[in-house]
């Protein structure tokens, strides 16, 4: 158990530090910032009281537990900590399960004397321990960050406890499938799952009678990133939530256990799919291979595009409604609109901003699957026949932007659908697409500009790939937040998408992103044409 | 010289500071098989893909049919199949999707019935089960898929690296006979390789590398001229009678058998004296490419 402890510490020290590092920089930088950005009890609460008649700022935070310095912090930044453990843990189990039983090397291990569980304990032990250190420095950072001590161990330890949490739902995805990919997708899913329905939860309960607190409704206590914000650190303290985290752990466990020693190395629950002896008849050039290779990726994508879709033109339409019944909270919400638009609009407009990450995730995923058929040497398969370097590539860039078009349509098609489901008559069949569209040229950006990385310095693509997405989306998301100047603000694309409830609509944003994705991708294909394969 | 299909003249590739290509030189002339003959790491997969404008020389000169392998790489590939050395697939391909697909890129398949029957007869023979997923394929089966892909479809050159490293003895058989049936049809064929004995079969002649450069080419017959014969017999003769054989070398004796080397042209003189020494259980054998390979490369004296 030693070594094989070893061997995965030794394996995940980079990634496991960078992770770590990275979320508790999130907690540091979040805990500081809203210090000096909102050091004002009374602008806190004004803002608080927005974000408890907004449900897609509630979606997208957490749960409001009052004004106070360090209850604000918890309430905006917990949620990301969670959602960041849970991923770590996940690619953390896969990597050492799954992945290891479809490489064949859990085959070399388990013809050593080791009994047929230990792998997977050892596993276990080093996730909880990768989740206890996380947990660790999230807290330390959060009291760097001039919070109580108390409250940011208990939010530590909530962090943790959602990453054990996800550890054990990722062991237990990888018994049913057969490929880390499928495990991955499996896992990645329950998380996001795990976050919309805290979200929904969040955004569909009950403020306090001061406005400034909020009880969620039951969706939240479905999922284990709610669970790890009911601890309402630095309010009430109390770590009680969390046992549910361990008790999910433990049952998941206990399955994985039972059924890792029952079944044969390398076999799932789920069967391997057979192929088909012949290839369908549109399956010819490179584009048709790339559509075959990616679409249930694009599917997921467009898949996660449509559920914010949902919940972007379902809580608008509640939304209407209570604003109807309630003349403050429907004045309140008008202040948010930046020009003048319905209520709906800016719901929508919010939410889609979440479509747009989604569809710059998916192009960006595009362009790393073309390295990596650099990578693995199929292409050089497929460019030995008479298939042009530039044409490949284009190909790929051709179905990047496909993709994207998807997402956005699979989102907008979603949310006009939800908002009419709703009954609001407000609603307007184009403000859902309008929202859509403006999310177009950010992508579009990511797509160009990974392409131009992926010609020029191809061996960093997946790294700088989704470097340049999270600081997009983070100098996006947060950089008005943690009280970033413009001008850095400015550097994410996300920054420049149109804003379409305005009354006037400022598209020279939209045109600039274009021009620069256009011209990426063009000094992307021409050079090219003089890069070899490497 | 028209009739060069493969001609590389002082070729070189350089990655940074590593020297994989340091003026090499390569002729195969149509209708040939070649032989291409290195130790890992002596350049033959970099020439091939220069060859195939994979890669770029930086420096010398590469034709393929007499036109530059780089920039004209789309319109050449029309009349080249090639078999990589370590063949990579989609994970999530069946083997039948990524052979399909490979051969309607080349352009295979305008001929569906003679494309159907070749693939089917490939197949077969080499025992391949084309339903199964990338992912779950040996090395073999891999090289497999590579190799149906390559021989269902015509063409003029066929370019393989090490194509039968994951192959048993029985599916080398089947790709011996499918290189003599596209030899037969006129294609010409560079064989890249450190398997020797597939290479003394099936090649008219052989260009043997070391270190990015070309240490010898000819016919095997020719190289042979270059090297030595061995000689070797049961133990039984005195040394003083050992010692009158004239113009050895190495000569030692272990496991009950005298062993030693002979250049080819003094062999006429050498036979009649073992004949008269009455030697038994005499083995005259010319040198394997094992043995040239080992002069070239090898540690041994």
């Amino acid at each position: 158990m030693r070594a094989l402890l070893r061997q995965r510490l030794r394996r995940d020290r980079v990634q496991l530090a960078v992770w770590i590092v990275s979320t508790a920089l999130l907690a540091y930088v979040a805990a500081s910032a809203v210090g000096t950005t909102y050091g004002d009890t009374d602008e806190r609460a004004g803002i608080m009281r927005l974000a408890v008649a907004n449900p897609a700022i509630l979606l997208l935070r957490g749960l409001p537990q009052g004004a106070t310095l360090p209850a604000f912090v918890f309430f905006q930044i917990f949620t990301y900590l969670a959602l960041l453990a849970a991923l770590m843990s996940t690619f953390l189990a896969v990597r050492h399960s799954r992945a290891e039983e479809e490489s064949g090397r859990a085959e070399l291990v388990a013809a050593t004397p080791v009994a047929r569980i230990r792998p997977t304990v050892t596993t276990a032990v080093h996730g909880v321990a990768a989740n206890l250190v996380l947990g660790a420095a999230v807290a330390l950072a959060l009291v760097a960050g001039a919070m109580p001590v108390d409250g940011s161990l208990v939010a530590g330890l909530a962090t943790a406890a959602v990453g054990v949490a996800f550890l054990a739902v990722a062991l237990l995805a990888a018994q049913f499938a057969h490929t880390s990919r499928g495990a991955n997708s499996i896992a990645v899913s329950l998380v996001m799952v795990a976050f919309v329905l805290r979200g929904v939860g969040d955004a569909l309960g009950t403020p306090s009678a001061d406005g400034l607190s909020m009880t969620s409704a039951w969706p939240s206590w479905l999922s284990p990133i709610g669970w790890g914000q009911h601890v309402s650190a630095y309010t009430a303290n109390d770590p009680a939530p969390l046992l549910l985290c361990l008790a999910l752990a433990l049952v998941c466990g206990a399955a994985v256990f039972a059924l890792q020693s029952r079944r044969d190395s390398g076999a799932s629950l789920l069967p391997a799919h057979a192929g088909r002896p012949e290839a369908a008849p549109w399956l010819r050039g490179s584009f048709a291979l790339a559509w075959r290779l990616q679409w249930p990726t694009i599917a997921a994508w467009s898949a996660g595009g449509a559920v914010f879709g949902v919940v972007a033109g379902a809580l608008s339409g509640v939304v209407v409604q209570a604003a109807r019944q309630d003349p403050d909270l429907a004045a309140m919400l008008q202040t948010l609109v930046p020009g003048e638009g319905s209520v709906t609009q800016v719901l929508v407009s919010a939410m889609f901003g979440l479509v747009g990450f989604v569809a710059a995730a998916c192009a960006t995923q595009g362009v790393i699957r073309a390295r990596q058929e650099e990578a693995s040497g199929t292409a050089e398969l497929l460019l030995s026949t008479p298939l042009g370097r530039v044409r490949w590539l284009a190909d790929y860039l051709l179905l990047g932007v496909v993709a994207i078009l998807l997402v956005l349509l699979g989102a907008g098609v979603a949310s006009t659908v939800a908002v009419f489901a709703t009954g609001d008559d407000e609603a307007h069949v184009g403000e859902s697409f309008a929202a859509a569209a403006a999310q177009i040229p950010a992508a579009l950006c990511y797509l160009g500009v990974l392409a131009l990385v992926f010609v020029l310095l191809p061996s960093v693509t997946a790294a700088l790939g989704w470097t340049l997405l999270g600081a997009g989306v983070f100098l996006g998301t947060f950089g008005g937040l943690v009280g970033l100047p413009q001008w850095a603000r400015d550097l994410s694309p996300f920054t420049h998408t149109p804003e379409v409830v305005a009354r006037e609509i400022d598209l020279s944003g939209g045109y600039w992103l274009v021009a620069v994705a256009v011209a990426a991708a063009s000094a992307a294909l021409v050079l090219m044409r003089r890069r070899e394969l490497r | 010289m028209s009739d060069l299909v493969v001609e590389a003249r002082g070729l070189e590739k350089r990655f940074g500071r590593v020297t994989a290509l340091d003026g090499l030189d390569l002729e195969v002339t149509a209708g040939e098989v070649h032989g291409f003959l290195g130790p890992n790491g002596a350049g033959k997969s970099t020439t091939i893909r220069v060859l195939l404008g994979l890669a770029r020389a930086t420096g010398g000169s590469a034709a393929l049919f007499g036109r530059d392998p780089w920039a004209d790489a789309v319109a050449l590939h029309r009349r080249v199949a090639y078999v990589p050395g370590d063949v990579s697939v989609w994970p999530n391909l069946s083997g039948g999707e990524t052979i399909d697909l490979l051969s309607r890129l080349r352009g295979g398949t305008a001929d569906a019935r003679a494309y159907a029957e070749r693939k089917a007869r490939l197949v077969d023979a080499l025992q391949f089960d084309p339903g199964k997923k990338g992912r779950a394929y040996s090395k073999g089966n891999r090289q497999k898929v590579a190799l149906i892909a390559a021989f269902a479809t015509p063409a003029d050159l066929y370019i393989l690296d090490e194509p039968t490293s994951g192959l048993d003895p029985l599916m080398e058989s089947v790709f011996d006979a499918e290189i003599r049936r596209v030899a037969g049809e006129g294609a010409t064929v560079l064989l890249s390789s450190h398997i020797l004995s597939e290479v003394e079969q099936l090649c008219d002649r052989v260009s043997i590398i070391r270190a990015g450069k070309t240490v010898e080419t000819g016919t095997l017959a020719a190289l042979r001229h270059l090297t030595r014969i061995e000689v070797s017999f049961s133990t039984g003769p005195t040394d003083a009678q050992l010692a009158s054989i004239p113009s050895v070398d190495d000569l030692e004796s272990t496991g009950g058998r005298v062993r030693f080397t002979v250049d080819d042209a003094r062999l006429p003189a050498v036979l009649p004296v073992l004949g008269a020494l009455g030697v038994r259980g005499l083995v005259v054998a010319p040198p394997s490419l094992e043995e040239l390979f080992l002069r070239h490369y090898g540690d041994a004296p």
